[in-house]
């Protein structure tokens, strides 16, 4: 029965962020806290196997500040205990910091089959974790995966690049990085929430995972964030459908973008 | 001031990253490629002092590669290794940076040094927001958004071709089953003027005809959210618009039945014109719309349709 982690990341709701009108910053310390969309896929594709083929389902994560009720949440949908760092250090971790410190958590959490992430965080978009966790512990990665299928020890993946559809097969252990298409993540029911609360969290300290300076010093320094928003008309049109179609084709006429 | 390595697939993107080498000043820049790299005339104007070919770079697995990549920076001595961002060069740098514990910064929008110091711009929280990032490890490397650059001839002599003999034998890969090409539009939204993009509001794959219609009225080109592409798989990768797919810049960008995710609205944000076409007034497309009309796309559409059929047969004055 495999044994599947997955890794999760703590992250500001990007669909609610909202920004300092002087500074131009995010207002991160308002944002909502949640799971990473495309975490949430592949946990749910772990969630899958362990349902058809039993087995477990280990949460694995870092961050800074990691509130434990996000957790949870990966707990309610089926995952069956966690592993967590949450340390300062981890706000200015660049990807080879990261992919070091759960490498570590993971392989202190256990033997694994099969290791499950995002293909990208919801907030820094990277795309690097699954092949960087690839190097660290030697284990073939599929990335960009956009259907998976487990048959005894056999792994099948299916994924997207921009020109080509291709399809793999791979031994066990391995990593597979989610696509957004992989699966459609459950909500938690109440029961799953409720039973969740009962099973174990475990967090290590940073210093506990044996990771020398050098695997913890980020390569990056970020200087600033900005908001991007250009600035629009926002003018709703109003009328029947009729009528706002005669209006948005003058309007366009003089603003010139209209051939017609 | 530094040397710069660049892993190009074919010719245009060789002259893109040539011209980013450039601005950044790098003494000394040599290129890596698929084999056939080498048979491009006057090669001398990329101002290349080596080319590395590679028969093997297309399909070699990613595991294979990244050790490869590693090796050929770390024997080149190239401070900055520059790509463009596809997904499968990501993954072969990912691997390449873990290897040589350096950074790599993925669909990076621009680089430029700063007061000795290398500052990258890329999108960053769903792409509404941009990052400045100072890099403090070398070599780092730079996945970039293409963006249409070209180099200007450079003077030069024609580079030193090297055959790459990438053999990496107990590595440990994925074996590849099958690969398809998908269907492919062929056309470059990039360059389009005026692009009518279409979203989850539509119910089913015939009824983008409406939609078709009007982009043909228009002179337009027909575009996609994210799930229209990868989920419903109605219309070819190469028309996604957004985050992941392309980042388009027309004068008129007509949304219909696209919600305005944030991972939407980065890749239409240099639009001149935003017109949203949504019945949920609440859907975040309409604060970022120029002009918005709260209605039945199925409705309006064709009412659309009929008024600019009228106009077009109507004499102009």
């Amino acid at each position: 029965m495999p044994v599947i982690h997955v890794f999760v990341k703590q992250v500001p709701d990007v669909s609610t962020l909202e920004y300092d009108p002087s500074s131009l910053g995010p207002r991160l310390e308002k944002a909502t806290l949640r799971l990473g969309e495309v975490d949430l896929v592949a946990l749910e594709a772990a969630v899958r196997i362990k349902e058809r083929m039993g087995g477990e389902v280990v949460v694995i994560s870092a961050g800074e500040r990691v509130n434990e009720l996000v957790l949870r949440e990966a707990l309610a949908i089926g995952g069956d205990r966690c592993f967590y760092v949450s340390d300062p250090r981890m706000a200015q971790a660049d990807s080879w910091v990261t992919a070091n410190v759960l490498a570590q958590l993971s392989l202190r959490a256990g033997k694994a089959d099969l290791l499950l992430c995002g293909e990208a965080s919801s907030d820094q978009g990277n795309y690097q974790l699954g092949p960087r966790l690839s190097e660290i512990l030697g284990y073939p990665c599929i990335t960009y995966a956009t259907q998976l299928e487990l048959s005894g020890e056999k792994l099948r993946v299916r994924r997207n690049l921009e020109d080509k559809v291709e399809t793999f097969e791979c031994g066990l252990p391995a990593i597979v990085s989610a696509s957004l298409e992989l699966a459609a993540p459950r909500l938690p029911s109440l029961l799953m929430i409720r039973a969740a609360s009962r099973k174990p969290i475990t967090r290590l300290e940073i210093s506990a995972l044996g990771l020398s300076d050098a695997m913890l010093e980020s390569g990056i320094v970020r200087r600033s964030v900005r908001v991007t928003k250009t600035s629009r008309k926002n003018q709703v049109l109003k009328g029947d459908t009729g009528e706002c179609a005669v209006k948005l084709i003058e309007s366009l006429q003089k603003e010139g973008v209209l051939a017609i | 001031m530094k040397k710069a390595l660049l892993i190009a697939e074919d010719i245009s993107e060789l002259s893109e990253l040539r011209a980013v080498a450039a601005e950044l000043d790098a003494v000394e820049v040599e290129a890596m490629g698929p084999e056939d790299l080498q048979n491009t005339p006057a090669l001398e104007r990329f101002g290349l002092t080596r080319l590395y070919t590679s028969t093997s770079w297309s399909e070699d697995p990613a595991e294979s590669l990244g050790k490869m990549l590693a090796e050929l920076i770390s024997g080149s001595g190239a401070e900055l290794v520059l790509g463009v961002s596809r997904k499968r060069l990501k993954d072969v740098f990912a691997r390449a940076a873990q290897i040589l514990k350096s950074p790599l910064l993925t669909d990076c929008l621009s680089a430029t040094w700063s007061d000795g110091e290398l500052v990258v711009e890329r999108p960053t929280l769903g792409g509404g927001y941009v990052e400045n990032l100072v890099v403090k490890k070398f070599p780092t490397l730079l996945a970039l958004q293409q963006r249409g650059r070209q180099i200007s001839d450079l003077s030069g002599k024609a580079p030193e071709v090297v055959r790459l003999e990438g053999k990496f034998s107990g590595v440990r890969a994925p074996r590849l089953i099958s690969s398809e090409a998908v269907s492919r539009s062929g056309v470059d939204l990039a360059k389009s003027r005026i692009i009518v993009s279409v979203g989850r509001g539509f119910k089913r794959k015939e009824d983008l005809k409406l939609a078709e219609e009007l982009a043909k009225l228009l002179g337009g080109e027909l575009a996609c959210s994210r799930p229209i592409a990868s989920d419903m798989g109605w219309m070819p990768e190469d028309r996604h618009v957004g985050l992941s797919g392309k980042w388009v810049s027309p004068s008129l960008y007509l949304a219909i039945g696209i919600s305005g995710q944030v991972q939407h609205m980065v890749g239409v944000r240099n639009s001149r014109i935003i017109v949203a076409v949504n019945n949920d007034p609440s859907a975040p497309i309409h604060r970022e719309a120029d002009y918005s009309v709260v209605a039945d796309l199925y409705e309006f559409i064709p009412a659309l349709v009929r008024e600019l059929k009228a106009r077009s047969a109507r004499p102009s004055g």
